[in-house]
């Protein structure tokens, strides 16, 4: 009856039998948070600009009102996620700690390509079970690169790029307004404008703008770049009188910091 | 369709299980023991496909009982239950998953209480102080609700299962031949036939 | 009928000033049959984290051991406590682990780091975690809870206040829930310590 530790490398999949006979007796499984989404980049005159907006949601339910979509792999790329929250989270944390090792091996920045290649490798070989959509930008000792890999795994390289369920809202905004060799300061405005047109427009975003500006050596991630849904202060407060909710005797109190015993009980 | 339900006392567990075994329309058996002992002070009613429950509590009884002969000492009830719900959780995950409601009964002698413990067939488990399994649990939930008390004596509880049968005879669809209703306490588990109530 | 209201449950967490509190209901059900009003839903990870799982019972009961025997683990490793932010990651890569077989529940965690700062957080049955300023939600009454503490909930209340505000915002969203309620249990985490509370609730 001791405990096993199980090797940890990999997905496991002991709940799927178990899982697969409650679906069979007519549960309807649950879903996983998705990210609605918005995201965006574009390739300006001295680099690239990522955007994304901030809302979670799981069903019609917004699940988190200001998370991050715009996920860290290295020094000089960012990558934005859409889709299934966890899959985004979980995919550019492990393929950012693969080129963390991979510079240390080389000796050299990761370069844009290496990331996608990565990527794109992973999601095909989940069959796009993992659902991340990403927007992948960064800039390498080959320049500025702004590309998009599917969940499927398949990938585009283009100077502008929109994804998720708002990205025909932002695509508008960019297929009007977007030309080569922007100053920073449109590029930023115009990032600013199409995940907005997401955020008002399409039920799966909202909350706020994150963007990053990615150039060489250089990167600025501004968190909540614009704040255009701030909630307005509540007129009166609803805090109760001290006593109201009735209670039983109380419990002793647990006290203490580092003194928690081993639990170890039946 | 089995009638399975027990109450717990402070210092007592008293627990009911029909001895019918049914195959669709058909009474196949009327004197069919449900239930499995496992230490002196520990048992278990089992219900569920008929294959599975006497699989399971066979190897639940040996693995318990293997337990005692190496080390010299029985599992406590608690420690019983949480076995058992380990070893389900596992087969439910298996190939052959077992389809078997438990109701887990002890008498704790390190700690001088009873303790009656509720799994069922997904392992989902629950310390209670009274239970019950299937379809006549919609009814005697309501009886217990009404008529438990945690400071019930055994007489009380033997009383309380005769409201039960009163109720399972004028109320539910299915006529329970006989019943196997034991007891455990201080001094072990035993048997009591429906007239010693 | 969705396997996450087989057994029903409402887990709800809060921040205040210098201190968090972490509740939940006791039922347990299988379906609309109610089988226990006092099954344990929140369990103490450390002194001062606590973590509750609402979703379905058996895997309520199987992760929590797990993390009991990881926690363990980490304790003899690194011979220190884990911090609630350490911990909700343990918790994040355990339910991660199985992407494509989850555990049918969905962890609220709540605690004071180190330094006496408050930490709550929520993620969904794959572990996708949910960092909130304000509160955590989850369970079946998780839609009412969201409206509740939306409207309840306002910064820096103390731990006095903020027993009064969860307890209120949980009792109101369990009344308007069919699948749970029956009683509940509140957590306040204090630097001085741990307050719990058994409220009264409906029975019905």
């Amino acid at each position: 009856m001791a405990p096993q530790i199980e090797p940890s490398a990999g997905f496991k999949f002991d709940n799927v039998k178990r899982n697969q006979l409650l679906g069979d007796k007519g549960y309807k499984l649950p879903t996983a948070t998705k990210t609605g989404t918005t995201i965006v980049g574009l390739i300006y005159k001295d680099g690239l600009v990522l955007g994304a907006d901030t809302r979670a949601t799981a069903g019609p339910i917004v699940a988190d009102k200001n998370c991050e979509k715009i996920h860290y792999l290295a020094p000089n790329m960012y990558c934005c996620g859409a889709g299934t929250a966890a899959d985004t989270e979980f995919t550019t944390n492990m393929i950012s700690s693969q080129l963390a090792l991979h510079s240390l091996n080389t000796g050299r920045e990761p370069r844009v390509v290496a990331a996608m290649t990565m990527l794109k490798q992973h999601l095909f070989k989940y069959h796009g079970h993992i659902g991340a959509a990403l927007v992948l930008g960064g800039y390498d000792s080959t320049g500025p690169h702004l590309f998009t890999v599917y969940p499927h795994g398949s990938t585009d390289k283009l100077p502008y790029v929109t994804m998720g369920s708002g990205s025909l809202a932002a695509m508008s905004v960019f297929e009007s307004r977007w030309q080569p060799g922007m100053s920073r300061e449109e590029a930023v405005e115009m990032v600013k404008d199409a995940i907005e047109a997401g955020i008002f427009n399409d039920l799966g975003s909202g909350s706020n703008v994150d963007v990053c500006v990615i150039t060489k050596g250089n990167v600025e991630y501004l968190r909540n770049y614009a704040r255009p849904n701030e909630r307005v202060e509540k007129e009166q407060s609803y805090r109760f009188r001290q006593g109201v909710t009735e209670f039983y005797a109380p419990r002793a109190a647990r006290r203490g910091q580092d003194t928690a015993e081993m639990d170890t009980s039946a | 369709m089995d009638a399975q339900f027990a109450i717990a006392g402070r210092d007592f567990v008293i627990s009911v299980t029909d001895k019918g075994v049914m195959s669709s329309i058909l009474k196949m058996k009327k004197n069919q023991d449900k239930t499995c002992q496992l230490s002196s002070h520990t048992f278990m009613s089992v219900s569920g496909e008929p294959g599975d429950t006497s699989n399971f509590s066979e190897y639940i009884q040996g693995n318990v009982k293997l337990y005692s002969v190496r080390n010299s000492q029985d599992l406590s009830p608690s420690e019983t239950a949480n076995f058992i719900r380990g070893e389900l959780a596992d087969a439910l995950r298996s190939r052959s998953p077992s389809h078997v409601n438990l109701l887990v009964a002890g008498y704790d002698k390190g700690a001088g209480e009873a303790a009656l413990y509720w799994i069922d067939y997904l392992s989902a488990m629950a310390k209670v102080p009274f239970a019950s399994h299937g379809y006549c649990g919609y009814f005697l939930y309501a009886v217990m609700d009404r008529e438990y008390t945690p400071d019930i004596t055994l007489d009380g509880a033997k009383a309380l299962v005769k409201k039960c049968f009163e109720v399972l005879k004028t109320r539910f669809v299915i006529d329970f031949a006989d019943y196997t209703i034991k007891v455990v306490d201080r001094d072990g588990t035993r048997e009591l036939r429906q007239d010693e109530l | 009928m969705s396997i996450m209201q087989y057994n029903g449950s409402a887990i709800v967490a809060m921040a205040g000033k210098d201190c968090v509190a972490i509740a939940a209901d006791k039922r347990l059900g299988q379906r609309a049959l109610t089988v226990d009003t006092d099954f344990q839903k929140v369990f103490p990870i450390t002194d001062r984290t606590y973590v509750g799982l609402p979703g379905l019972a058996t895997d309520v009961k199987t992760l929590y051991d797990r993390f009991r025997m990881r926690v363990n683990l980490y304790k003899h490793r690194e011979e220190r406590t884990i911090e609630p932010k350490t911990f909700s990651h343990l918790v994040s890569h355990m339910l991660y682990e199985r992407r494509f077989g989850p555990y049918f529940v969905e962890p609220i965690i709540a605690g004071l780091d180190k330094n006496d700062k408050p930490y709550i957080c929520g993620m969904d049955l794959i572990g996708c975690l949910d960092f909130a300023k304000d509160f955590i939600v989850g369970g079946t009454a998780s839609d009412n809870l969201y409206g509740m503490c939306e409207s309840l909930w306002e910064p820096d209340l103390g731990p006095n206040d903020l027993f009064e505000t969860i307890s209120q915002a949980l009792l109101a969203a369990v009344d308007r829930d069919a699948l749970s309620g029956w009683g509940a249990v509140v957590h306040i985490i204090t630097p001085e310590g741990v307050i719990t509370r058994d409220i009264k609730g409906r029975m019905d």
